[in-house]
């Protein structure tokens, strides 16, 4: 540990860089409460925002109604993703861990779909806690299957196991769509990640889950950083490794499961801001997990506001603004970036 | 001995010609065919279809498979198909669920899939489905469908009317087609069906004509967008809008996908119409309501909140009898309605 002076130095500029970063959220917050796919004037948003009288007219509906929850939401859950896929690729070694490849993605969808094909349950406000349910059993699932064997759930099994419940959720997903249309109907606008259509409820039912899972995600800092250096060292560093690994998942669980109940399968965050909070921090941990809890919200709503702004009076679902701006972007962190190994 | 030798002769020829998907119709004994057969005239028979191509047999088709609606057509003319694919399970699809469906082979129901080997048992003569200009292909055997379900086209010819502007003229091509294969369409148990609609029509154009302001759109809600249907790729609404109801052509639709416009639950409220005909293939007594509590929004459309939403038949309508039961609950819904509530 002599690189204790560099890290020093970093952490001068590293400590203004979260202000900034919460600056910029709160910008980027302020565009997605006034920019939108319907064309409302700043005054007439400021008022709404200052009166909170949401039935004075439908711009103050809008406004009050729509933009402001779904920003909400926009932060916690981007916040939830990209902390939850910075503690996956750290606890599993795994540059390209994120919660779409442990099963969570999936596994809610198969849990969706069931709600719609036998228990004839509709409506985005219902799935949501089908979608919860089954992204946590993926998880479990996945740990469960890793955890097989004496040497415990490692990186690679965790991997493996990952890709295996995610292909076989995914194929009985597929089998029950492709022979029910009602349930392909359904599930179409749930499969593309949106922030749109999701009110109130939503938020304040998800809410609680997303912030206890962020509160608690800060302090894993330190034991991602011990795990960062090998299991033998962090065994040799008095970790629990075993259990680490568990509460751990079990955190990025609550997070990844809440995050995508609320908004579907929302790709590429959880993925790429990771990385570009690395590249900015280097790899201690304590420092990756708040930068990716800011970079990621601000990187969601962007998006957000992109999907709305350039279709109007229709709307592109963020998942899709996302999925053709992620994949330029991670090739450019590839290409350009030093990607290192967690 | 000598007595039956002929018999086992013909079946083992018509077994043969079966194989062969050849229009074999004299050893036909199914009760479904045996009806419509009976009333038949003997041929030669010929039909010019939706395609423009005239389609020519020696005898007039009895054993007829057809597509869901085209069947529900033809059995309000009392022509009995013997086999029927449907896009949906035949229970809830809007043309077949009030129909007795007995004796009749279920041949499909999911859209694409068409059991074709279930089919050629059947030995059909004539396939019927609708002929859409647009994709230049009939019902159920569309681009995108399984390949194995245009073998259907192998086993007898196929014909079809044109869907186009008009649910009227279709009613009308599916009555000529069921006159050309022998149903007597003035008996008055079906003429009923076309003087009920005619009946109705005039209670509609008169109660239109009441209300020369009102206007109505055709919409459909979901959790993400709303949608304003494109009249031009409807025909029952561009035969409301040719009987004086003034629905909304809305001035954007999808490029991709021109059947609706969509817009943004922020942008709900673009048109404000009189009276909301809402895609009755998801209408609920209830939907109005629940839309209201969901989104914030869906009563900003002041029609949706004064409870102006009727059930529109999207895109489904085959028959007369439909039609009249559809427009008795249009006009109901027109007389109701406030001519001044929208813009």
């Amino acid at each position: 540990m002599s690189s204790s002076t560099p890290l020093a130095r970093r952490a001068s500029a590293l400590g203004p860089g979260l202000a900034l970063l919460c600056v910029l959220l709160a910008l980027v917050a302020f565009l997605s409460v006034t920019l939108g796919s319907r064309s409302i004037g700043l005054p007439e948003v400021l008022r709404a925002l200052a009166s909170l009288d949401a039935d004075a007219s439908i711009n103050s509906t809008v406004t009050l109604e729509l933009r402001v929850p779904r920003t909400l939401l926009g932060i916690l859950v981007g916040a939830a993703l990209g902390v939850a896929g910075a503690i996956l690729q750290g606890v599993t070694r795994n540059p390209l861990a994120d919660t779409g490849i442990m099963g969570v993605n999936s596994g809610a969808a198969v849990c969706v779909v069931f709600a719609i094909t036998v228990l004839g349950v509709r409506g985005a406000g219902l799935y949501v806690w089908f979608a919860f349910a089954g992204a946590i059993g993926a998880l479990v699932l996945v740990y469960a299957i890793a955890s097989l064997g004496r040497e415990g759930a490692t990186p690679v099994k965790l991997a493996l196991a990952g890709a295996a419940v995610t292909a076989g959720l995914a194929s009985v997903t597929t089998g029950i769509v492709m022979t029910n249309v009602d349930a392909l109907n359904e599930l179409r606008f749930w499969q593309v990640g949106s922030l749109a259509g999701r009110y109130a409820p939503i938020l304040t039912g998800v809410a609680p889950f997303l912030i206890l899972g962020l509160i608690v995600s800060l302090g894993f800092g330190r034991t991602l950083n011990g795990l960062a250096l090998g299991e033998d060292m962090a065994r040799g560093l008095g970790q629990r490794v075993t259990r680490t690994r568990a509460v751990a998942f079990a955190v990025v669980a609550v997070l990844a499961g809440a995050a995508t109940a609320a908004c579907g399968p929302i790709v590429f965050v959880g993925l790429v801001v990771p990385h570009v909070a690395r590249f900015i921090c280097g790899p201690d941990y304590r420092w990756i997990l708040p930068y990716s809890m800011l970079l990621a919200p601000i990187v969601l709503l962007l998006a957000d506001v992109l999907g709305r702004v350039v279709a109007a009076p229709d709307e592109l679902q963020v998942g899709v603004v996302l999925g053709v701006l992620g994949a330029p972007a991670f090739v450019g962190i590839v290409r350009y970036g030093r990607m290192s190994e967690a | 001995m000598r007595a039956w030798r002929p018999v086992l002769a013909f079946a083992a020829l018509s077994v043969v010609l079966a194989g062969c998907g050849s229009a074999d119709t004299a050893g036909t004994t199914g009760t479904a065919a045996s009806a419509a057969a009976s009333a038949a005239p003997a041929g030669p028979w010929s039909f010019t279809s939706g395609n423009g191509e005239v389609v020519k047999a020696d005898k007039t088709p009895t054993r007829i498979i057809a597509h869901a609606g085209e069947a529900a057509a033809l059995m309000s003319f009392g022509i009995k198909p013997v086999g029927i694919y449907a896009d949906e399970s035949v229970k809830t699809d809007a043309n077949l669920k009030d129909l007795d469906l007995t004796g009749i082979e279920i041949l499909g129901q999911e859209w694409g899939k068409i059991d074709v080997e279930k089919a050629a048992a059947l030995r059909p003569d004539l396939i019927v489905g609708d002929w859409w200009p647009v994709e230049k292909a009939y019902s159920g055997l569309e681009e995108g469908v399984d390949e194995k379900s245009k073998k259907l086209t192998e086993l007898a010819p196929i014909v079809g009317v044109a869907q186009g502007k008009s649910i009227v003229d279709l009613a009308k091509g599916y009555e000529d087609l069921a006159k050309s294969l022998g149903a007597d369409v003035d008996a008055p148990e079906i003429a009923a069906h076309k003087k009920r609609f005619d009946e109705a029509l005039a209670a509609f154009k008169e109660a239109v004509a009441a209300k020369p302001g009102l206007t109505a759109a055709a919409m459909l809600a979901a959790d993400d967008k709303v949608y304003v249907a494109n009249p031009a790729y409807a025909p029952e609404l561009l035969d409301f809008q040719s009987w004086g109801l003034k629905v909304v052509n809305p001035d954007s639709p999808d490029p991709g996908f021109p059947y609706w416009e969509n817009l943004s639950w922020e942008n709900a409220d673009k048109y404000q119409p009189d009276l909301i005909l809402y895609d009755g293939r998801s209408y609920k007594p209830t939907s109005n309501a629940e839309w209201g509590k969901k989104q914030p929004t869906w009563f900003k459309i002041k029609a949706a909140k004064a409870g102006a939403v009727v059930a529109w038949p999207a895109y489904w309508l085959h028959t007369y009898g439909d039609f009249a039961d559809e427009l008795d609950n249009l006009t109901t819904a027109i007389k109701a309605a406030d001519p001044n509530i929208g813009d």
